[in-house]
């Protein structure tokens, strides 16, 4: 064939011969040049390609190598966690508050699964699961993502047992211990305790959580968040490589979970459900707190809600159904509730014109049930619309006169109360160990011209000086001042954590009290006059606003009535209900050596006298009855 | 026997046999070395599972034989021949449209003895009906010759794009046009065909099938569509990088094991094996293709005849175009198409194709000095 081809060609070659003469023939030097030039161009060409695919592939390989390393690990390395053991929440009698339950879950890791319809079947025939709940199982093992795959969640331990008996059957199950949080008081302590729900977005960006590998839940309100580090322990977790398919190829290495603190907080849970007792079908907050300490023993913030919910799976119309309630349960009142102070400020008032050396003790002001103010139409009106007559501080505050503490806090004038004022924690946050505290608000001239721009009128000093107007305080702020009076000047800022204690290592740490003081300097001499007015208020019958109470047996009471006006713009549109004062009553036992302090609130209460005293009473008198309990025995 | 007693022995015995075979020893030899690495990377992608390895050898020993056939052809036989096997290519081209099988593009023609791709040896064929078309031609060639040229591209380019094949129907395009340029068209009406061909890439585009056209739209932004068509080249671009300078080390490659490179051992091929010996196992890779092309083109400038030149350089040219296709689209350079890697890549068809060129290339450098005489 090839000597044909080649006598084809030479035939071929001679007819082109005679077409085109010899020339065409040879093998011109013209074409060869011509040739030679275009392949040095296109050898310019290849080279300049190849140099710019070899500095793409530097580029790729070696500039930005680490971050296709970082890549490429994510790709293929998956985090399997295994929850710690959350530390418990309990009373300072060791009453358990929070604490988790074991259910049983029954996994599976696809990894383990070779044949998956025989493993279909032995399911079935072992826990007899309809088609439905085999439809989810199905479901789970198409999803790339999970690791694991649950058969049935919660079950209980007789179902527990029967199945171990059974297991053999179906050797790819595992029956894991999940663990759950539930909360004890629910309602009662909602507030103080918090719960736990799935980490989210906001937590991480709220920096206040260490987010730890395999974190799966972490605490969204209260103790629960505040200690969140604490009880937490260490999650464990296993690193898995995985491939394209999301199956598991091998377990690279595994750590083994650590169990978190236990918290015991200064709360006295039977206290606390008393408090929250009290405040059935009422809004507002009940603080009882040691002033020798700055435990707080119970806080109630009403109504409560039941914490659960969040634990388990809350629907959104359930949580909707919570955040559109009009008595709003989800807001910590004792901390982030705002009230104007009422007539319960007076006494500190009081104090502060005293300590100022702008009133004494027997600076008397005639009341006449009005307070006539230079340049203002309309006169101050006293409570008692018959007046007071002549009055010192004394009787002003056992009779929480208007008119003499008009007259006070006009001589003392705005500048000096809103400079005092914040000493005795009005205006400023407690830093109990709550996140969301607020600090309330203690109005100055400044505050007026930047968020009113308007100057500060004389007749707002005057509001001031019996807890109205612009002034606003929390129910941790008023106990906290009535803990000054009752600690002599010397008390403790408030706090939840009495201790903390590794079940592990049996390590226990307390709280530092010592770098927890507050002092406040004031002469005790004039603190006499103001605290013995107090007791005054609650024993002086026919004169204390607050004397008609049923005595408690043996404890001396001292405390002080108010009674918050509500100002509300759209008052026309608003029901009866919404229209009454707050109710307050500030107030700590016994007179002589106090042990606790309790403010009462109650939110559209009526008068403090009538509502908020009794309530304050009661939790007293609870109180005392359980210390002599614990004495006899 | 032979003894083989001292170097210059063996160096006189090697240079004999590639004599008398007619094969280009440095040529065989660099294409040995990336057909090696191009098997052990297959074997590290599979587990160490050698069923796919020898696959790869039997093709290769196909493709080995097919070259040292070819080259033992004279180039003037070549020539002789070309008209026929194109227009017979042509005629399985138009059979494949009627009674093709495959998968999803029907590019497969089944001969109950053998199945293979009649667009695959367009490859071929399209350079050397040019070369046979171009070699008696005047300098410069008129613009006749231009159009016949376009034809003899454009039909087989056409009926591969039905099939249909959009990434082989515009190699053998590029392959074809490199042939002319070859043949002596002058820079003028090269510009001119240029814009004439970018006035019908609008209706190109119109005839696209939509899968074609989301693979062309993806390249401009890959990461738009990170689960889709994008997934390719991120994953390939995570196994370059992730591979670094020296790279994961051999059987150690995380992406192509793990199967987050897709197509690892055909058209990913490259980057299964950038990220198993990083930067400077792909720096000499790059050379040893560099290699091959340059020596094809100086064979192609010292051939004596004008139709061993023009053969022999597009068959270079068309190498590296395949190359630089491939490791283009794998780095994000070009479009993802589908293109295999010369001489690396798993699969049959394209392993034939490669040393087909190469055993033509072959041939015109074994029998220049014979025309010479």
């Amino acid at each position: 064939m090839s000597t044909k081809a080649r006598k084809d060609s030479i035939r071929k070659r001679l007819n082109i011969e005679e077409k085109y003469g010899w020339d065409r023939m040879s093998d011109s030097d013209e074409e060869r040049k011509s040739h030679s030039s275009r392949v040095i161009i296109a050898i310019v060409l290849v080279i300049f390609v190849f140099g710019t695919y070899i500095s793409k592939l530097y580029q790729l390989q070696v500039s930005e190598h680490e971050y296709y390393l970082v890549k490429a690990e994510d790709n293929r390395i998956k985090i399997r966690p295994i929850q710690a053991f959350r530390g418990l929440i309990l009373d300072r009698h060791g009453k358990t508050l929070a604490e988790n339950y074991n259910t049983f879950d029954l996994i599976v890791k696809k990894e383990r699964v070779n044949d998956i319809d025989l493993f279909y079947k032995n399911i079935q025939k072992l826990l007899k699961l309809s088609n439905e709940k085999m439809e989810i199982i199905k479901k789970q093992f198409k999803n790339r993502r999970l690791k694991d795959v649950v058969i049935t969640e919660n079950i209980s331990l007789k179902e527990f047992s029967q199945i171990s008996v059974d297991q053999h059957i179906v050797p790819e199950l595992e029956i894991t211990p999940v663990s759950k949080r539930i909360y004890n008081h629910p309602e009662a302590l909602a507030h103080v305790v918090g719960y736990i729900a799935k980490l989210s977005e906001s937590d991480i960006e709220s920096g206040v959580i260490d987010i730890r590998e395999g974190m799966t839940e972490v605490g969204k309100l209260g103790v629960e968040k505040f200690y969140q580090n604490l009880l937490v322990g260490k999650p464990g977790y296993e690193r898995l490589e995985t491939n394209a398919q999301g199956e598991v190829v091998r377990i690279i290495d595994k750590s083994d979970p650590e169990r978190g603190l236990d918290i015991h907080l200064t709360i006295d849970l039977d206290l606390q459900i008393y408090a929250y007792e009290q405040m059935k079908d009422k809004a507002g907050s009940v603080i009882v707190m040691n002033p020798n300490n700055g435990d707080i023993l119970a806080m109630v913030s009403a109504p409560g809600y039941d914490t659960n919910l969040f634990t388990k799976k809350l629907t959104t119309k359930d949580y909707k159904k919570l955040i559109s309630r009009k008595d709003k349960p989800l807001i910590n009142r004792s901390i982030a509730g705002l009230y104007p102070p009422g007539s319960t400020i007076k006494p500190f008032v009081g104090l502060i014109a005293l300590d100022e050396n702008i009133f004494t003790k027997t600076t008397s002001v005639f009341c006449g049930g009005k307070y006539k103010l230079k340049n203002h139409k309309r006169p101050f009106k006293c409570w008692k619309k018959e007046g007071h007559g002549d009055s010192d501080l004394a009787y002003s505050i056992t009779q929480s006169c208007d008119v003499f503490f008009y007259r006070l806090a006009e001589v003392t004038g705005i500048d000096m109360l809103s400079t005092k004022l914040p000493k005795y924690g009005f205006g400023r946050k407690t830093y109990i160990d709550l996140y969301s505290e607020s600090s309330g608000l203690m109005p100055d001239r400044d505050w007026k011209r930047k968020t009113k721009q308007l100057p500060w009128y004389p007749g707002e000093t005057l509001n001031i000086g019996i807890g109205q107007g612009y002034m606003l305080t929390t129910p941790i702020q008023l106990a906290v001042a009535t803990s000054i009076l009752a600690g002599k000047g010397e008390t403790f800022v408030p706090h939840l954590f009495l201790r903390s204690h590794n079940i592990i290592t049996d390590q226990i740490n307390n709280y530092n009290y010592d770098q927890n003081r507050i002092s406040v300097p004031m002469e005790l001499e004039n603190l006499d006059v103001v605290n013995r007015a107090m007791w005054r208020v609650v024993n002086q019958s026919g004169v204390g606003t607050a004397a008609h109470l049923n005595k408690v047996k043996n404890i001396e009471i001292a405390g002080k009535t108010g009674t918050a006006q509500v100002y509300s713009l759209d008052k026309g549109k608003l029901g009866a209900k919404e229209l009454q004062d707050h109710a307050l009553f500030i107030s700590f036992a016994p007179y002589e050596n106090p042990e606790i302090v309790v403010s009462v609130i109650v939110e559209n209460g009526g008068g403090g006298s009538s509502v908020a005293a009794p309530i304050a009473r009661d939790i007293i008198n609870k109180y005392f009855k359980q210390a002599s309990e614990v004495a006899k025995k | 026997m032979i003894r083989l007693s001292n170097p210059n022995d063996t160096s006189r015995v090697v240079s004999g046999i590639s004599n008398f075979l007619k094969i280009d020893t440095k040529l065989f030899v660099v294409v040995m070395i990336i057909v090696f690495v191009g098997v052990i990377t297959i074997y590290s992608i599979s587990y160490g599972d050698t069923s796919l390895v020898m696959k790869q050898i039997i093709r290769v020993l196909v493709g080995l034989t097919a070259m040292v056939f070819l080259a033992q052809i004279h180039p003037d036989t070549f020539r002789l021949f070309a008209p026929g096997l194109y227009y017979i290519c042509l005629l399985l081209l138009i059979l494949v449209l009627l009674f093709g099988v495959g998968k999803s593009a029907d590019r497969w023609l089944d001969l109950y003895f053998i199945r293979f791709q009649p667009s695959e040896l367009m490859k071929i064929f399209v350079p050397l009906m040019l070369a046979s078309y171009y070699y008696d031609k005047p300098l410069p060639p008129r613009f006749k010759y231009l159009v016949i040229a376009s034809l003899i591209i454009l039909i087989p380019m056409f009926l591969i794009m039905k099939q249909p094949d959009l990434g082989t129907a515009l190699l053998i395009g590029m392959s074809g046009v490199i042939a002319i340029l070859l043949g002596g068209m002058s820079i003028r009406f090269f510009i001119g065909s240029t814009v004439l061909l970018t006035a019908t890439l609008p209706i190109l585009w119109y005839n696209l099938h939509e899968y074609q056209k989301q693979r062309i739209l993806t390249f401009f932004e890959p990461e738009s569509d990170p689960l889709g068509t994008g997934y390719h080249l991120i994953q390939s671009k995570i196994a370059l990088g992730s591979g670094g300078l020296f790279g994961k080390g051999y059987m150690n490659g995380t992406q192509s094991k793990l199967e987050f490179l897709p197509e690892n051992h055909t058209d990913f091929i490259f980057s299964a094996f950038g990220e198993e010996f990083g930067f400077i196992g792909i720096l000499i890779l790059m050379f040893l293709y560099l290699f091959i092309v340059l020596r094809g083109l100086s064979i192609s400038i010292k051939a004596t005849d004008n139709f061993s030149r023009i053969l022999s350089g597009t068959l270079s040219l068309t190498i590296f175009l395949y190359v630089i296709v491939n490791i283009g689209m794998v780095i994000g350079i070009l479009p993802v198409v589908g293109a295999p890697l010369p001489f690396m890549s798993y699969g049959g068809t394209s392993m034939v194709t490669v040393f087909a060129a190469l055993g033509i290339i072959m041939s015109v450098k074994s029998h220049q000095r014979i025309l010479r005489k």
